[in-house]
């Protein structure tokens, strides 16, 4: 096969490009049984309500490739064809052990080795309408790291699950319980598929399947709905006030602080990265879980993995963080703290996807719509 | 054409703070072809025969018997000349007196020349400058040739003002190539190398006429085996880092440090003269600004270029890691040749401080140098060595001089320190 980027011949089961590192081939695809029933554990095998239906127009476009090879993050050279800066002489990261997407203006994330591992097995996958405030799509996967190909399983999760989430979270059957259970189903659909993904990539003899963390985050206008599995985060850091986290870890740590062991003590703990829910083969419950809220204030929506949390895991070290940046870029502000990650020891692969939310840009009409699909108060 | 390739032999890793980076260039030239038929342009050999006054009879014949032979190697089609060296240089063949100073051998210029050869009579003394300077002259006069090789032979050392030589030498150096050979022992090796040094050729001693004949022609066959013109050994090392030398190690020893080009500001040109079928080793030590635990970085890209084309290359990486195991390595094959050139070091130390009667400092060199042919297994360093030491403990490297040295095992000893062994190699 040749390589999509710089055209140079590359064996079929390469999964980068020798010449310039660029990523090859897509993640597996998932096979579907087109025209056979769904199998029993299907995630709609005997769902009550149908798949929704959903109209194209909410349909968001991949982002766009970055084109050709990036400049070396150290000094800003050329990176020369056996992918060391032509000036420094740093070696630049393949495209998994560090790529950036920027969807839209508004929405971007970095995915990025750090630099106390030697592979990323973090993953990360957006999706952004153009307009500010639309709608955005952040998913982030964190391969567990003594499983074999956990890197290859999480972004094939990812991007499995961001086909899911591409069209416009469903409203239900017009009250809140309803549209919460169609969201929900949305989000367990999108588990299910990025857990199909990793199961597919995974050698069926490994003796340590792969397995991933899953976090997903969807703002629509106002409203913030997520889901996860294992411990990976979503924040809601608003430029001033409460910020809060909004998913709740499947840890051992988690667990010890509801049982009333201090925050400090139990993520610092022999456990505190023991998660007790996964994706992968060996997952036995992969139904996550979800949740969702208004916002009211602008600010930032962040979905990250332990690489960024570990160093400021409380709402308000991560907020104090983030703010302490002061932009409003969303790609300056990843980059931002996954370098700041990296300062702090860089001991876990790091992932920051952000969408900023500006009221202003949102007017009284983005107003979460009343389920049905017609507008409440406009 | 020919294919060249490289491997890099090192242990990349250092400590947190490691700044020192040596790595083993092994490039390796394959269908090198023959001298002056690659179509890069014409191959060009002066052969320059001592006819001083101090060429003893049974030397001159053998000289002249040596020259012919080697005339026999000179493949059909070369430009080709012959220098009698004296006081000064004379134009033995072909014998022109305008117009281009060189002529393409065929068999009746091979004829020619030997008949020209044979007329060589000593007389007079050693003005070793006035031979280098006719050679260079007789090269430039075929602007055709772009492979030029000399084979330099005499038996005494140079009477000529000082400094003279060296500047025929700097005029010489990067114009072409030049094997030389000492007959008997009234020659100075350290004269003579110097010659064979700038001039990328080999220097040896003959310490019997009858050898000679076998020493001319394995010169002659070897430099028209040399079908790769002229090449450059390419280092490119990153913003702030600095060369701390570049040296062949094999075949022999030569440090290339203070021959770089500068191509840009971050790339130098070492000159490695033509090449054959065959393989050299180069010892790269680069520092580089320490990193952080866990980064990596090339310290050096190491080429090979002909004219403007790299044709291959190495990659000397440095990784830093705070894992003892991988950063207190040190990889074999730096290890056999920092030992190799520490040799040639300590013999010619040696043999320096015995000349000048400091038998205390002969025999420390002299002894380490026995320790290190034995743990690096040269063994032809060691054969040579105990011609001049008796050896009471070679592990401990405890020698004692000998009272009654023939001044060739001595000479022998000096030519021979640079050559190097080779260890097997495992890629690292």
């Amino acid at each position: 096969m040749t390589c999509p980027s710089c055209g140079s011949t590359v064996p079929d089961s390469a999964r980068f490009c020798e010449s310039c590192g660029a990523q090859l081939g897509q993640p597996a695809v998932v096979p579907a049984a087109a025209g056979a029933p769904p199998p029993a554990d299907h995630p709609l095998g005997d769902a009550p309500i149908s798949a929704p239906t959903r109209k194209p127009v909410g349909f968001l476009a991949d982002p766009p490739k970055a084109a050709g090879r990036r400049p070396c993050g150290e000094c800003g050279g050329e990176v020369g064809p056996d992918l060391y800066c032509l000036a420094c002489g740093t070696k630049a990261p393949s495209e998994r052990d560090h790529f950036e997407e920027q969807p839209a203006s508004w929405v971007a994330g970095v995915c990025d080795k750090a630099i106390g591992k030697s592979r990323n097995e973090d993953a990360m996958a957006l999706l952004a309408g153009e307009a500010p405030g639309s709608r955005a799509v952040l998913v982030v996967l964190d391969g567990v790291s003594n499983s074999v190909d956990s890197d290859v399983a999480s972004l094939a999760g990812a991007r499995a699950a961001r086909e899911v989430l591409r069209v416009p979270l469903p409203a239900g059957m017009g009250t809140p319980e309803s549209r919460d259970a169609a969201v929900r189903k949305v989000f367990a659909n999108a588990v299910a598929a990025a857990n199909t993904a990793i199961v597919a990539v995974t050698d069926p003899d490994s003796p340590n399947p792969a397995s991933a963390t899953f976090s997903a985050a969807v703002l629509e206008g106002r409203r913030i709905s997520w889901a996860n599995i294992g411990d990976s985060r979503s924040y809601w850091i608003p430029d001033s006030g409460q910020p809060l986290q909004l998913s709740v870890d499947d840890s051992v740590a988690q667990e010890q602080i509801e049982s009333g062991v201090a925050r400090e003590v139990a993520e610092t703990g022999p456990q505190a990265h023991a998660i007790t829910k996964w994706l992968g083969r060996d997952a036995e419950d992969i139904v996550p879980s979800v949740g969702s809220r208004e916002v009211e204030a602008s600010g930032w929506l962040l979905t990250c993995s332990d690489g960024l949390w570990n160093y400021i895991s409380a709402p308000e070290a991560m907020a104090a963080q983030v703010r302490a940046t002061g932009t409003t870029t969303p790609l300056d502000l990843a980059q931002a703290l996954v370098a700041f990650a990296n300062a702090s020891g860089g001991h876990d692969n790091i992932t920051a996807a952000l969408a900023r939310v500006d009221v202003s840009d949102l007017g009284q009409n983005d107003r979460t719509p009343t389920p049905g699909g017609v507008p409440s108060d406009g | 054409m020919a294919e060249f390739s490289a491997s890099v032999y090192q242990n990349e890793f250092l400590p947190d703070g490691g700044t020192d980076v040596n790595a083993i260039v092994t490039i390796t030239c394959q269908g090198a072809g023959t001298a002056g038929q690659s179509g890069s342009g014409g191959a060009g050999e002066i052969i320059i025969v001592d006819t001083s006054g101090s060429m003893g009879p049974a030397t001159m014949a053998a000289a002249k018997d040596a020259a012919q032979a080697a005339l026999a190697e000179i493949v059909d089609g070369t430009w080709f000349a012959v220098i009698a060296g004296a006081d000064r240089a004379m134009l033995a063949y072909p014998q022109v007196s305008s117009g281009p100073g060189m002529t393409k051998m065929d068999a009746q210029a091979r004829q020619d020349a030997s008949a020209a050869i044979g007329r060589f009579v000593g007389s007079g003394g050693t003005a070793i400058s006035t031979w280098l300077d006719l050679a260079g002259q007789l090269f430039s006069s075929v602007t055709e040739i772009t492979q030029r090789h000399v084979l330099l032979l005499t038996d005494g050392e140079n009477r000529e003002r000082p400094g003279r030589l060296d500047e025929a030498i700097n005029r010489a150096t990067g114009y072409y190539q030049a094997d030389c050979r000492g007959a008997g022992t009234d020659w100075q090796v350290a004269e003579i190398r110097r010659i064979a040094q700038a001039l990328l050729g080999t220097v040896d001693i003959i310490p019997s006429p009858a050898e000679m004949r076998a020493q001319f022609q394995d010169i002659m066959r070897k430099a028209m085996a040399r079908g790769v013109a002229d090449a450059s050994l390419r280092v490119w090392t990153p913003q702030g880092a600095q060369v701390l030398f570049v040296r062949q190690v094999s075949p022999t020893v030569e440090d290339l440090s203070s021959r770089r080009t500068p191509v840009n500001p971050l790339t130098g040109d070492y000159p490695t003269g033509a090449w054959a079928d065959e393989s050299r080793d180069y010892h790269v030590a680069i520092r580089v600004p320490a990193k952080a635990i866990g980064q990596e970085q090339l310290a050096a890209r190491v080429q090979l270029a002909l004219g403007a084309d790299v044709v291959t290359q190495g990659l000397v990486k440095a990784t830093w890691s705070n894992n003892s195991e991988l950063t207190t390595r040190i990889d074999q094959q730096v290890a056999h040749y920092t030992g190799q050139a520490e040799l040639a070091d300590a013999i010619q130390e040696g043999l320096a401080a015995k000349a000048a009667g400091d038998e205390a400092t002969a025999t420390t060199k002299l002894g380490r140098a026995v320790q290190l042919a034995a743990e690096t297994g040269n063994d032809e360093a060691t054969s040579k060595l105990r011609k001049v030491v008796d050896v009471d403990n070679e592990k401990e490297g405890t020698v004692r001089l000998k009272r009654t040295i023939e001044k060739a095992d001595e000479m022998a000893l000096d030519t021979a320190s640079t050559k190097t062994t080779r260890i097997r190699k495992e890629p690292s």
